[in-house]
């Protein structure tokens, strides 16, 4: 069964049938948010039936869009969270990306700003590595991102998609190694972004994250995950009930190879490891579980079937 | 930035040039600055790197003294001040409080003072400069020049007053003959500093 991710969005009004019905058949909710009168989820669901949640959802106004990015945490590093940056250009990004489905989080690195100064530490490092793909957005001259971009990118094993002001072709030019992915013309600005253009840019950046990402799905793929992070949030919601008392939007955070469970660590880690998925499987055979660098969340990463000889 | 007469951003890189321009445009338009900027200059040489911004400012509004914004009743020693726009009444409240002392400023309302004081001193308090209007224009203006020059550049040099301003910043070391390369910038815009 292919699942494909979507965002559905209608009506408060009988809405959890909409959710009955995506678990009835195998799909998967990952985020559910409501606004006002209006729900909005973000689920996997299986691709033989998006015309059967179609066809449920029309008489109660829902529609159901394809968003590539649901299921993909993504870290948008800027230089740093001074008015340089903020709030266009990192946040209008940041939030873009969201509309998509992915969960951004805005990584504002301490020392981040300058050509010669520029740093990363060891905790931003680590930070950035825990998501699914890095957005560098950097500033508007060549000369600076050829200088500075190695510095910041050190230590980095996610896949990086550059922004920056100069054309695409001269960010490809200067990186050396290559990043996954080069967006150009989005460099340093102050306005918002409302003109057309604008707008075209903001999707660019979203076509040139799905394409890696699905680069990435594509490797994985061939040495598929033991169980996949959507059934595992699923499990772990059912069986942890102190997660329905955490109040962040998404308590169980989807990656595309994990899950980062918002409790603390030393607390439920062991608890964690020892959750039984089917009989005489636990999390902790199918999957590492460490602290996260983020807050004392946890962080799952699920092992491939090459490692378990599982998948379930 | 119609309002403003000559505005130029001076930058070896184009498209970095051109993207400042803009950023330039939108924070002086946000910082309500435009009409206050005359003359604009920005050279940014990232290679270096060396951020110069200078400029000539349009007339300033005056000094507010007393009379400008409230009414004096003189009675003898006693003299009462009546405030009609409140706006100036703190920095007013902290002149008196530092010439007259705490004790000797009574406020029974928020919008009346009373002074008891000396004719001569009475008399001339009509006149007293209370708030410099173009002091804090200018400090906004170099904030909004810091808001514009490229991120990280920590050492910066400022200056301002008779009408010219100018900052240039960098995030090293400044260079020795940097009024030389002001003054060359001030006079591309035909002014002298």
């Amino acid at each position: 069964m292919i699942l494909v991710p979507v965002t559905y969005k209608g009506g408060i009004y009988r809405h959890d049938e909409i959710i009955d019905l995506i678990e009835d058949l195998g799909g998967y909710i990952i985020q559910k948010h409501m606004i006002a009168q209006e729900v909005v989820l973000q689920a996997l669901v299986p691709k033989d039936d998006i015309e059967l949640i179609r066809k449920v959802g029309k008489p109660l106004t829902g529609e159901l869009t394809l968003s590539p990015l649901v299921g993909t945490e993504i870290a948008v590093v800027t230089p740093s969270l001074e008015i340089h940056h903020l709030p266009h250009a990192s946040c209008d990004i940041a939030e873009y990306i969201r509309r998509f489905g992915a969960k951004t989080n805005m990584v504002g690195l301490a020392r981040g700003f300058g050509k010669r100064i520029a740093q990363l530490n060891d905790e931003e490092r680590d930070v950035i590595n825990e998501h699914d793909l890095a957005v560098y957005l950097l500033g508007d001259f060549e000369t600076c991102i050829e200088k500075k971009f190695p510095v910041l990118r050190r230590g980095i094993v996610v896949p990086i998609v550059l922004c920056g002001g100069p054309p695409t072709d001269a960010l490809k030019a200067i990186i050396d190694p290559p990043v996954d992915g080069y967006v150009g013309s989005i460099g340093r600005f102050m306005h918002r972004t409302k003109e057309s253009e604008e707008i075209s840019r903001l999707d660019d950046v979203v076509e040139e994250i799905t394409r890696v990402l699905d680069k990435k799905r594509e490797e994985m793929a061939k040495d598929p995950l033991s169980i996949s992070p959507a059934r595992l949030m699923d499990i772990i919601s059912e069986k942890i009930d102190e997660i329905h008392e955490v109040l962040s939007p998404t308590p169980i955070t989807v990656q595309m190879g994990g899950l980062r469970v918002k409790l603390p660590y030393d607390t439920f880690g062991p608890v964690l490891r020892k959750t039984e998925i089917d009989e005489g499987v636990t999390v902790g055979d199918l999957a590492e579980v460490f602290p996260s660098r983020m807050r004392d969340y946890i962080l799952i990463r699920i092992k491939p079937f090459s490692e378990t000889n599982l998948v379930i | 930035m119609e309002a403003v007469e000559y505005f130029e951003v001076e930058c070896p890189e184009k498209a970095g040039g051109d993207y400042y321009r803009r950023i330039a445009d939108v924070v002086l338009l946000d910082h309500n600055l435009i009409r206050v900027v005359l003359k604009l200059h920005i050279f940014i040489d990232p290679k270096v790197p060396l951020f110069v911004a200078g400029g000539v400012t349009r007339k300033l509004p005056g000094i507010i003294r007393l009379r400008d914004f409230a009414d004096l009743n003189i009675q003898e020693r006693k003299v009462t001040i009546s405030i009609g726009n409140e706006a100036y009444l703190a920095p007013l409240l902290q002149i008196l409080w530092k010439k007259y002392g705490k004790d000797n400023v009574e406020q029974p309302d928020r919008f009346t003072i009373i002074l008891y004081l000396d004719e001569d001193e009475s008399r001339s308090l009509e006149d007293l400069p209370v708030f410099d209007p173009s002091e804090s224009i200018y400090k906004d203006l170099i904030y909004a020049l810091q808001v514009i020059q490229p991120e990280g550049f920590k050492v910066r040099r400022q200056y301002y007053g008779n009408g010219r301003f100018y900052l240039v910043a960098s995030e090293d070391t400044l260079p020795e003959d940097i009024e030389d390369i002001v003054r060359q910038k001030f006079s591309l815009m035909g002014e002298s500093l």
